[in-house]
């Protein structure tokens, strides 16, 4: 069987560094939710303003695809302080108990390089938006890079958790693929 | 490198690395961005962030947690209990009779909710341990909420519907409608299985329910009243001009979140935040394995790897339906797993130009991919309906939950069977409602 | 050295502006200069709006798409999707050759991007339950139009907008969501709103909506090929262009059949319209043109002045 996702909070880890993290992915968790919150609320006004007032509707549709799309990256290191990312651990669990231990530092380094990847490339994107002062073709004309803002901030705070956990792994204060039970 | 060879080889990677235990998004991303690197060179590499934004930038993906909210909300009151307690009123005096009432919840619950495990868990919290208490052994308990679990993605509204209404640009309003007629044959399957299983059991004696009065029957009916109002009012939304399809999920997901705080009294503000917690730790979840899937599938057009299949398959001279049998057993494969949306992202561009060249209609496909990836669902090693049960029942174990619900298993590979016989099953409704497709 | 270029499109087999890509890779190959143009159609690479950003960046190396998409990153793009701009596709033929256009041109220079094949396309209206012909029908109405200075012009006759992907529009039409829809005349038969659709006005003598929509190429990468590589796709591009504008006009009588096929009613837009709808826009997206970009009153006099 596969590790349960857990709704509950980790037990506290002894070091700082990992606390400090955990408190700052529950943060970015509220912010997720307020923006999916927000989402649905603008939605509902747009449709009032269409059908009941039969008014114009130029930048809701926008303004909700940008709160989901950034909900999505800030609520990743949330989910993560979660363990709510699904995975297969089905090799890892048939595993002997020390190579475990080396197959998931590997997934932890694994994970840290392709989202320092995404970080780079996606604080690149960010800047080049803002340098050339992109917006996007509609009559509301954001600016886009307020909305790509979340492409660094959701990736740096996801790099920071997965760094917590790689930390919490070798301290030996956190045990995923069942390594308590072995 | 031939790109048939090149899409054999990234097969190979993907299993190797998300069989590594890494999460399935990150896993696919990692993936991508080796052969992007290794057979594109680094400027498709750059380009990753920007595509994974472009995917999430899409009005339809709104819905996706909405539908899951709409879910979170209600499952987080009583409203389920009610529901079940009404239809178990009724049922009564079937054999089996708290199997079905069971089923029935589920079903009309998956009318509310968008996700699978929230049925699962909005039903489950009180049917299984109702079951058990009442002496139905642990298996079917377990079993029987696993599998009515999985019709929240075939009985309108779907996750798993929109996310393909996406990928092959077809009308999620007539995919929800597909989803209806299937929907209502599995919860038959499921309930003609659990009555003969019961009477085979020689137990029905034992398990004869408690009787009710006609006046507790009638009693408990306005306590469902909030169910009909919800569905009936999404229905007019998304029928009745009022939203388009997408839109009506954010009015479901307000009429849900208030029905639940006015009407069942959920004032702690612990508990709205347990639920907006919840939906957005799955709708995070969700979102992310399709960006990261959008990734992948631009590794694969990148690389020509998704043109080559297509017109590689185009060229071999098989029998339509031995075709839609390997398809479906390679998605059978795919949903043991993969969650249903990373198994639908990944295989719908391969899938769907194979499948409409076959002459097979893809709306009708769109069922039969769901009740597919329903089976993975309640299948290990990555089956989310399996997590929720071990949430609500720990001390059972998975050998008794899969034993269980093999069963249910069999009902819906002989629904796919049903509808490969009578393809009218899922086109019918859409047809009749919205006119005859192109 | 032999090169292979990455073309995206976002159009199926059968549409035309993939025949003009498909024309400038089969000419190209013809010309034996090592050169290959590998398409990547119907949005299998990049999504419409997306193929911009990286060809500007040497991320893709050509594309067909409407200019006025990427409005966002070079807001003088706007003029070519303005309303009354281009009476006809005679017309839209000589202003892709003044100084109009030239100016454009150095507008993309600036992202690196460069011009091999212009081309306009022409569209029209369609309506639910009536006909649009004159600004007074859409008083009141849920409109969607493809494009930013449209929907100021129909908000400016009293239109209401609605926001909605593309994909949508047949599915708002159907139930009402929507009441009328200003798009090409191709787009209108690929999404199939002839179905649900009861007027259709297409674009006939006179036409409100053009829109600009060439094979682009980034400029940096055509200058890295040999002499005769950037030959054999000038003399492609030169092929291209001309058949573009022939399929171009036909684009907008195959439309007619396929809505009169249906049985929607057709309706014709007069030169009386045609100046009204004008006026409307002049103080709506006109102004709004001009006050949003720095030179704009220039362009758009440059523009307006193509006999
Ligand atoms: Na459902
Ligand atoms: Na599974």
């Amino acid at each position: 069987m596969t590790a349960t996702p857990s709704t509950q909070p980790r037990s506290p880890s002894p070091m700082a560094f990992v606390r400090v993290v955990a408190a700052i992915s529950q943060a970015a968790g509220w912010c997720a939710a307020g923006m999916i919150l927000a989402a649905v609320a603008i939605t509902c006004q747009m449709i009032f303003i269409r059908f009941v007032l039969n008014g114009s509707t130029v930048w809701q549709t926008e303004a909700v695809v940008y709160l989901v799309v950034a909900a999505t990256l800030v609520g990743l290191p949330y989910v993560q302080l979660l363990r709510g990312h699904v995975n297969v651990d089905l090799v890892p669990l048939a595993l002997p108990r020390r190579a475990r231990f080396a197959l998931a530092v590997a997934t932890s380094i694994g994970s840290i390089a392709i989202v320092a990847l995404m970080l780079f490339h996606g604080f690149e994107y960010w800047h080049v938006a803002w340098e050339r002062g992109w917006r996007s073709d509609t009559v509301w004309g954001v600016r886009l890079w307020i909305p790509y803002l979340s492409l660094p901030v959701g990736f740096g705070l996801l790099l920071l958790q997965l760094t917590a956990d790689l930390a919490a792994l070798i301290a030996g204060d956190d045990k995923p693929f069942g390594l308590e039970a072995a | 490198m031939d790109p048939l060879l090149l899409g054999a080889l990234v097969a190979a990677a993907t299993i190797l690395v998300l069989f590594s235990g890494v999460s399935v998004a990150l896993g696919l991303l990692i993936v991508s961005a080796a052969f992007l690197m290794i057979f594109d060179g680094a400027r498709s590499l750059e380009l990753m962030p920007e595509i994974f934004f472009g995917k999430l930038d899409n009005f339809a993906l709104l819905s996706i947690p909405m539908f899951i909210i709409m879910g979170a909300a209600i499952s987080s009151t009583r409203a389920g209990a009610d529901l079940y307690e009404a239809l178990e009123r009724w049922l009564t005096r079937v054999p089996g009779g708290l199997v079905m009432s069971n089923l029935g919840a589920c079903a009309l619950f998956a009318a509310m909710s968008g996700s699978s495990p929230a049925t699962c868990a909005a039903i489950g919290k009180m049917g299984i341990p109702e079951m058990r208490k009442r002496g139905y052994p642990d298996g079917v308990a377990a079993g029987s909420i696993a599998a009515g679990g999985t019709l929240g993605i075939l009985i309108p509204p779907s996750v798993t519907m929109i996310v393909y209404g996406i990928a092959t640009e077809t009308s999620i309003g007539r995919l929800f409608l597909a989803g209806v007629v299937p929907g209502l044959l599995l919860v038959a399957l499921f309930m003609a299985w659990s009555l003969y299983s019961t009477w085979a059991s020689g137990d029905a004696a034992r398990l004869a329910p408690r009787s009710y009065s006609w006046a507790e029957r009638f009693e408990i009916l306005p306590r469902v009243l909030p169910f009909v109002a919800i569905i009936m009012g999404v229905l007019y939304a998304m029928y009745g001009g009022v939203a388009t399809p997408s839109e009506t999920a954010a009015v479901g997901a307000l009429l849900c979140l208030l029905i639940a705080i006015v009407i069942y009294r959920m004032w702690d503000p612990r508990a709205i935040w347990a639920v907006l917690r919840d939906s957005t730790r799955e709708s995070v979840m969700i979102l992310f394995i399709i960006a990261a899937a959008g990734v992948f599938s631009y590794m694969l057009s990148a690389l020509f790897i998704t043109q080559s299949i297509a017109q590689w398959i185009g060229t071999l001279e098989v029998n339509r339906w031995v075709l839609m049998g390997a398809v479906n057993l390679f998605l059978l494969v795919a949903g043991f797993f993969l969650p249903p949306v990373a198994v639908i992202l990944m295989a719908a561009p391969i899938l769907l130009p194979i499948i409409t060249t076959a002459g097979f209609d893809p709306i009708w496909f769109a069922v039969v991919l769901t009740i597919n990836m329903e089976i993975g669902l309640i299948s290990p090693p990555v089956g989310l309906n399996l997590y929720v049960i071990n949430g609500i029942a720990p001390d059972i174990s998975l050998r008794t939950i899969l034993v269980g619900s093999l069963p249910y298993v069999g009902c819906m590979v002989l629904a796919i069977i049903l509808l490969c016989l009578f393809p009218g099953l899922a086109t019918w409704l859409p047809d009749a409602v919205m006119g005859p497709a192109q | 050295e032999a090169r292979e270029l990455r073309l995206s499109h976002q159009w199926s087999n059968q549409d035309v502006r993939h025949k003009v890509a498909q024309m400038v890779a089969d000419e190209v190959a013809k010309a034996n200069v090592g050169l290959e143009i590998k398409i990547y159609g119907s949005k299998s690479l990049f999504k419409p709006r997306e193929q911009y950003k990286p060809l500007s960046r040497g991320q893709l190396d050509m594309t067909v798409l409407p200019l006025a998409y990427a409005a966002g990153q070079q807001p003088a793009y706007n003029l070519t999707l303005m309303p009354g701009l281009v009476k006809n596709h005679d017309h839209a033929a000589r202003l892709v050759r003044s100084p109009f256009m030239k100016e454009l041109e150095k507008k993309m220079a600036e992202d690196d991007v460069m011009v091999l094949v212009h081309g306009y396309l022409a569209g029209g209206f369609a309506g639910k339950d009536k006909c649009i012909t004159g600004p007074e029908d859409v008083k009141g109405l849920q409109m969607r139009a493809a494009g930013k200075s449209f929907e100021q012009m129909l908000a400016g006759a009293g239109a209401s907008i609605a926001s909605m992907a593309s994909s949508e529009i047949y599915n708002a039409f159907q139930t009402g969501v929507l009441d009328g829809a200003n798009t090409s005349s191709s787009s209108f038969v690929s999404y199939r709103i002839y179905e649900v659709a009861s007027c259709y006005t297409p674009a006939g003598d006179v036409a409100l909506w053009f829109m600009y929509q060439p094979l682009l190429m980034n400029k940096s990468t055509f200058e890295s090929l040999t002499p005769e590589q950037r030959k054999a796709l000038r003399d492609a591009a030169a092929k291209a262009e001309a058949f573009y504008l022939e399929e171009a006009k036909k684009q907008d009588a195959e439309s007619v059949e396929v809505f009169r096929k249906a049985g929607v009613e057709i309706a014709e837009m007069t030169p009386e319209d045609f100046e009204a709808w004008r006026e409307i826009a002049r103080r709506t997206s006109y102004k709004a043109f001009v006050e949003e970009v720095p030179d704009g009153q220039r362009l758009l006099d440059l523009a307006l002045s193509v006999e």
